[in-house]
């Protein structure tokens, strides 16, 4: 008979867990937490061209004005306001009653979370660019 | 050598602790460097402009502690996930090494390059 492997079998198991919304919320923290921590070394390391001088730094940022990474910081930010506003609940839930209505404040942090990041995304493509909303999108793909 | 579970002594309430200390001071630091870094599109891009807020040196202080919190907090936050798993113990070790050298590392970087103005 077909055995699964240890790392399957805890593939498969974290599959079949059933996951409420704080389960849900807790994941999502870990991901966005693993990608920002990845996201700070490789910014600490772009910085260092402040080292070099006015002209490797200036060269370096207009690469980051382009669209496609200008896009791609807005789904950094995207990460950025999730894990700030689901650190903010988990304060609330250790440190107050918030266990109480854990789920009411992620629900919260989900609305608040996606107006700030499509007034972000407003402020970037449409207040912060020469180029509108429409070819920023389309020179991504 | 060996990491491994230590009694309550290394229980971890510490690092709970300040992973939330450190996690709403990053908050408001975070809220700043947003608002001052994409106020306009010149402010984190144009070296001229981190050359003059650089020349304060309370914005150097506030830098340095930024890149400080964010790393340990950052790295803090991977050891954490890393201990939700089971690996044999000299795993342990080097993933935690390597947390370490990669704090330091890019800790002394990160400073080095608030301290070059």
């Amino acid at each position: 008979m077909y055995q699964k492997s240890p790392t399957q079998e805890w593939a498969s198991s974290v599959v079949r867990y059933k996951k409420f919304p704080g389960s849900w919320a807790w994941l999502l923290h870990r991901i966005t937490g693993l990608g920002l921590t990845a996201y700070v070394l490789v910014h600490i390391n772009t910085l260092a061209s402040l080292q070099e001088g006015p002209e490797a730094f200036n060269a370096k940022m207009q690469v980051f004005m382009q669209p496609h990474w200008i896009f791609a910081a807005w789904i950094l930010f995207g990460l950025v306001i999730y894990h700030t506003l689901n650190g903010i609940r988990i304060v609330i839930i250790d440190f107050g009653k918030g266990a109480k209505y854990h789920k009411q404040l992620l629900y919260g942090a989900v609305v608040i979370g996606l107006i700030v990041f499509l007034w972000m995304g407003y402020i970037m493509f449409f207040v912060h660019t020469d180029h509108d909303f429409l070819s920023n999108i389309v020179s991504f793909f | 050598m060996s990491y491994k579970y230590t009694g309550s002594r290394g229980s971890g309430s510490m690092s709970w602790f300040l992973q939330r200390i450190s996690g709403i001071v990053l908050v408001f630091v975070m809220v700043g460097h947003f608002t001052l870094m994409h106020y306009n599109p010149e402010m984190g891009h144009l070296y001229d402009r981190v050359y003059e807020r650089m020349q304060n040196p309370y914005y150097q202080m506030l830098q340095i502690a930024f890149v400080v919190l964010a790393l340990y907090h950052g790295l803090q936050g991977v050891w954490n996930v890393y201990r939700d798993f089971k690996f044999p113990s000299w795993l342990n070790m080097a993933v935690l090494s390597l947390l370490i050298v990669a704090g330091v590392g890019f800790g002394a970087l990160g400073i080095a390059n608030i301290l070059h103005f």
